[in-house]
């Protein structure tokens, strides 16, 4: 399979500077000020086969961002090697910036006092796409995004979920080969970012996009993507898919207990770590290890009704991988 | 040359799209606009108190009488709103790009960035008192004078407001760009208006230190005073090719420090 994006080492860093609170500060800060040095990515290295949708994973301020605006030529990387459909995305060549599209949850391409159909067809000119092939590739997006009721609906006056279609139109007009998209269902209703990610899955599917995507949401990543990439503090700390961090980081199960008497917490303590109890029911988190034996010894000294073991909720694996700052 | 003329016409369709877009939205603001073009009508009236003093009192700069300072402030009415319909707006939004990373979506589009930032955005409204009043005054000046309407004066004095739009962008557009650096400079765009001002009476009233500034260091007072200049054939053939030249290396200029500008862009967070 051919590499759409190939990342070697890649870094960057940007100078920023500290002011304490107060008058006296800002003005020593007229004359002086400190510079100071953040490294937002440091040296990560990856590849993306073309038709691949990947998601970028990690917290506020880990580097992914800032992964995506190198990738897409809007930042010049601080050190390292990346090719992104065969061109350094920094030269910022015009034959590359028609190959792809960047969305961005929050910031807007389109006019906010006209209808988006307008910013659409003013795409259709910036990126010099054909009549014909411009109507039906409208006429599918309209379709598959159930927008034609708010086509020439002036943007400002959209909901939110419909703004952000009409963003995906507009980014999508000239068939990128590539789309990036940073936290594309921020701030949208459970519904919408179905919808949303029913519609990312369809276009992926039959354009072969390969799809770069960004999300504080796991229900985006899971839903989406077969592989992630974690990032934190700058530095790649799992690559690979999402089901497997359980097996690659995690090292306890969640056992869930329900008891026909009421049981003390503390006798509860000695078998692992209580995370809640109520009396009736308690949840404890034990090692994979000792699950087997904890359970049959549980069963065998308290009233259980009822036993469940479950693997740890996705998210809480993740925080703990963000925890993390060398690779799994 | 066939592929230049393709990008020509392309950036042309483009900016009437701009052109449209801009009207479109404008009119969806009907007060505003109305209103707009009414606090334009009072600032010029303003101004015009000065041409009222002009003739009142018979002033003459140089030996340039009050129907030639007419001209002289007919040609900067006219830049005036030239400038606010096709410029200001674009330029007072490009430190706000910066700093909030809004440039990021400008970026990636496959045409010039500088074209999308510096001339998107186009004020209808604004420019039609300035002129129509600017216009009406140069016709005044011009009859008044006894210049004789030919077509090579005519070429001549829209040659030199050609000249006069490109300095206007080049010049204005420079605290601007200084943003890429600073973030913020409203406090150069401060001081380049309040030289913008200064322009609206003939060169000759300055000393010549100033002149000489003025004419080849920040030529601002090429913009208004090199177009009637050239039809009261008072320009000497040296200053008629500064004229014609300065635009265009002013241009190269501009272009350069861009490109230096943009690769300083380190976007914002989020």
């Amino acid at each position: 399979m051919k590499e759409a994006i190939k990342v070697e080492q890649l870094a960057k860093s940007f100078t920023y500077y500290t002011k304490e609170v107060g008058v006296i500060n800002s003005l020593k800060n007229l004359i002086y000020r400190k510079s100071l040095t953040k490294q937002a990515v440091k040296d990560i290295t990856f590849s993306i086969a073309k038709g691949e949708m990947v998601a970028f994973l990690g917290p506020n301020g880990a580097g992914k961002t800032t992964t995506l605006k190198m990738l897409s030529g809007i930042l010049h990387p601080t050190s390292g090697s990346l090719s992104v459909l065969g061109f350094k995305p920094y030269e910022r060549k015009k034959e590359f910036k028609k190959r792809f599209a960047i969305v961005m949850g929050q910031k807007s391409q389109l006019w906010a006092d006209l209808p988006a159909a307008e910013s659409i067809l003013l795409n259709r000119y910036i990126y010099q796409v054909e009549e014909q092939t411009y109507k039906r590739t409208l006429d599918e997006l309209v379709e598959l995004l159930d927008v034609k009721h708010v086509l020439n609906v002036q943007v400002r006056r959209l909901s939110l979920g419909e703004r952000m279609k009409m963003e995906l139109i507009a980014a999508l007009i000239h068939k990128p080969e590539l789309l990036f998209l940073d936290e594309p269902t921020i701030g949208l209703d459970v519904i919408t970012q179905q919808r949303v990610r029913e519609f990312l899955t369809h276009y992926n599917k039959h354009h072969k996009t390969t799809i770069i995507l960004t999300s504080h949401y796991m229900k985006d990543v899971e839903d989406l993507c077969k592989r992630t990439l974690i990032i934190n503090d700058g530095r790649l700390v799992f690559d690979g898919n999402l089901n497997q961090v359980h097996s690659a980081v995690n090292e306890t199960k969640i056992v869930k207990l329900k008891f026909s008497h009421s049981v003390e917490a503390s006798r509860l303590e000695p078998f692992g770590s209580v995370r809640q109890t109520d009396g009736f029911a308690a949840t404890l988190e034990i090692t994979k290890e000792q699950i087997q034996p904890i359970s049959r010894e549980l069963l065998d000294l308290f009233p259980i009704e009822d036993i469940t073991i479950e693997e740890k909720p996705i998210e809480e694996v993740i925080v703990s991988l963000y925890n993390r700052t060398q690779p799994v | 040359m066939k592929t230049r003329l393709g990008t020509l016409k392309t950036y042309g369709i483009i900016y009437l799209q701009f052109i449209k877009n801009c009207f479109i939205a404008q009119m969806e603001y009907r007060t505003n606009f109305i209103l707009g073009i009414a606090v334009e009508i009072a600032y010029l009236l303003s101004k015009l108190l000065y041409v009222v003093v002009v003739y009142k009192s018979d002033l003459h700069i140089g030996d340039i009488p009050p129907d030639g300072i007419l001209m002289f402030v007919g040609t900067y009415t006219m830049m005036t709103g030239l400038y606010s319909g096709l410029f200001f707006t674009n330029f007072v939004r490009i430190s706000d790009y910066v700093r909030t990373g809004e440039l990021d979506l400008l970026m990636v589009k496959p045409i010039s960035l500088q074209f999308m930032v510096s001339l998107r955005y186009i004020d209808l409204g604004m420019p039609i008192p300035n002129l129509a009043a600017g216009i009406t005054m140069v016709s005044i000046g011009w009859s008044a004078l006894g210049i004789t309407v030919t077509a090579y004066h005519l070429f001549l004095f829209a040659l030199y407001l050609l000249s006069a739009l490109v300095i206007t962008y080049c010049l204005m557009i420079i605290p601007a760009i200084l943003s890429f650096w600073f973030v913020n400079t409203g406090g150069l765009a401060g001081i380049f208006y309040a030289i913008w001002d200064a322009n609206n009476m003939p060169m000759p009233i300055y000393p010549r230190l100033i002149q000489r500034i003025g004419v080849y260091v920040l030529p601002f007072l090429v913009i208004t005073n090199f177009a009637p200049l050239s039809v009261m054939e008072r320009l000497d053939g040296g200053l008629m090719l500064w004229g014609a030249l300065v635009p265009i290396l002013l241009l190269v200029c501009v272009r350069l420090i861009w490109r230096k500008a943009i690769k300083n862009y380190s976007s914002a967070s989020g």
